[in-house]
């Protein structure tokens, strides 16, 4: 079974991949649009936070900085698809791969430590409560607080716009909807919500690395295949509320096959897990629907 | 008014494929009228429609919508004059949204948008008043979702978001070509009886001759990319289907090839 511990290294992970989640229900269910980016923005984001705080600037104007640098990001992909008109998914990597370099640039070494910096964690520390809580209670109230932010926007006339959109843009074009406009806002807001979740994984894991992205895309398609999988996202709330679930189902899953000795599993494998996991996320409601017409079809 | 003079388009210029879809078009519609415009395939029907709701720019030529020149202007700019239902009962709605969502996406037609409550209390009345005179009982339905309606519900229903806001012309592209005959005949009479109601200055496209000369106050119709007889008032009282075809040889010296315009 798992350690205490172990339990709420999943929770915290899981609920930093809820915001990841959250960018990802953005560009790939709202917008129809497959951005790959996030491997970019999410070290990216980390750079940023990272860099910053050293410097001495107050962690949570780091963290800021770290989204608004996600957003730029996202917004430079979208511009080249709708723009440039290059198709969405090359922008995206095109995006990813220069982030890589730049991510190299901001840091300037490959690995930055902030172990005995001052993070947005370190204020809850000194109150005196449990180590291994504290972030899983400070993260879990930023991934509410995006989540009612980004809920209300959703409902709002121009989340609704970017909601139409996605969905038929034909259509929202004769409603008067700028769709390029709606994309480029979209893909920069989800990459914000990813370069924010970059910059808290840096301070709660005390380094920031340029390979840090590596795979973001699938553990966060993951999280939200899963969530879907769990909870119908018949509606917005619902879809939101999913990611989270899915996020944290995900990074649970994954400590429960690493630390399950008798499964044999190590730490290197946890790329073969993922990947295991998202095909089963993705069959698996299939064969339930499969399985139902067939149980049905045999009684009439 | 919206006026159209000496439009010109050919699609995939300089390759095998060129077409010259329109070719030295012009028409102008007053404002009040219900023009119903009819052609063979490929005479340029919905190209003109498109090039006037602006999904297609055209390569020379002037559209004028209410004094301003909107030639140059892209689709969502233009919205706010130019109402639009298409063929396809999919196309004017997106069926993973709700009912109030659809309208409320389209109560905003051209206008800003901005970050209050895109379904706003004060707009559900409105809505159900709308769609109670459909009589398809979807007043109490507003927040299920389009996808569950029937292709004939959806297409009453984009025919009343492109009526919820005011427009100075309503494009109808063959909006009931895609549906049962039964279900087609109540879209066209809810269509002339929402713009006569509302006072609508209409372009309406229609596959049918009938239909052409049944709805509507003037007539014209295309070919190869040009209007190639346009008829009104009394000269259109009682004219039949084969009136027109007289008049469509008289013009051009052809022979109507295209049996679908004979049909229906």
């Amino acid at each position: 079974m798992l350690s205490e511990i172990a339990f709420y290294g999943a929770l915290e992970t899981g609920l930093i991949y809820g915001l990841v989640a959250f960018g990802i229900y953005l560009s790939f269910r709202v917008l129809d649009f497959p951005d790959l980016t996030v491997d970019g923005s999410f070290p990216l984001g980390a750079a940023v936070a990272a860099v910053l705080i050293l410097q001495g600037w107050n962690p949570w104007l780091a963290t800021g900085c770290a989204a608004l640098a996600g957003m730029a990001a996202g917004a430079v992909t979208a511009i080249l698809n709708v723009k440039l008109n290059i198709l969405n998914l090359l922008a995206s990597i095109l995006t990813m791969i220069a982030l890589y370099s730049i991510n190299l640039r901001i840091m300037g070494v490959p690995n930055i430590a902030l172990l005995s910096e001052e993070t947005v964690l370190t204020p809850w520390y000194d109150m005196g409560m449990e180590f291994h809580q504290v972030p899983v209670l400070l993260f879990l109230i930023v991934v509410v607080v995006s989540l009612i932010l980004l809920w209300r926007f959703m409902k709002s006339e121009t989340g609704l716009a970017m909601r139409a959109t996605g969905a038929n843009a034909r259509m929202a074009r004769a409603q008067g909807i700028a769709t390029g406009g709606m994309v480029i806002l979209g893909v920069a807001l989800s990459n914000g919500l990813v370069g924010l979740a970059g910059a808290l994984f840096a301070q709660s894991q005390g380094a920031a690395d340029v390979t840090m992205g590596v795979g973001v895309i699938v553990i966060g398609l993951a999280s939200l295949i899963g969530g879907e999988a769990v909870l119908t996202p018949s509606t917005v709330l619902r879809a939101l509320i999913a990611c989270v679930i899915g996020a944290i189902m995900y990074r649970l899953a994954i400590a429960f096959a690493l630390n399950a000795d008798a499964l044999g599993l190590r730490a290197q494998d946890l790329n073969l897990i993922t990947a295991v996991l998202v095909t089963l996320a993705i069959v698996l409601p299939g064969v339930r629907t499969n399985l139902t017409n067939r149980f049905t079809r045999n009684k009439a | 008014m919206i006026s159209a003079t000496d439009l010109r388009l050919t699609f995939g210029k300089g390759t095998p494929l060129e077409n010259p879809a329109l070719r030295g078009m012009s028409l102008t519609v007053n404002q009040g009228e219900f023009v119903t415009v009819i052609g063979s395939n490929g005479a340029g029907k919905s190209t003109f429609l498109n090039a006037l709701a602006g999904e297609v720019l055209v390569d020379s030529g002037q559209i004028i919508v209410d004094n301003l020149d909107v030639t140059r202007q892209p689709t969502h700019k233009r919205s706010a004059r130019v109402a639009r239902v298409f063929q396809d009962p999919l196309a004017g709605t997106c069926e993973n949204l709700s009912i109030e969502e659809n309208l409320a996406l389209a109560i905003k037609r051209g206008q800003r948008r901005g970050l209050t409550t895109a379904v706003k209390k004060q707009y559900l009345e409105k809505f159900r008043d709308s769609l109670s005179s459909l009589n398809l009982g979807l007043e109490d339905r507003l927040s299920d979702k389009m996808g569950l309606l029937s292709g004939g519900q959806r297409q009453a229903v984009s025919l009343l978001m492109a009526s919820l806001t005011p427009s100075s012309i309503l494009l109808l592209d063959e909006h009931t070509a895609a549906l049962d005959p039964k279900t087609a005949s109540f879209v066209l009479e809810l269509t002339t009886s929402i713009i006569e109601e509302q006072k609508l200055t209409a372009l309406m496209v229609t596959h049918s001759m009938k239909q052409a000369l049944e709805v509507g106050s003037r007539t014209v119709m295309l070919h190869q990319g040009q209007v190639v007889f346009d008829i009104a008032g009394k000269d259109r009282e009682g004219l039949e289907v084969k009136d027109l075809l007289g008049l469509f040889e008289k013009q051009r010296g052809l022979e109507v090839d295209d049996d679908s315009l004979l049909l229906g």
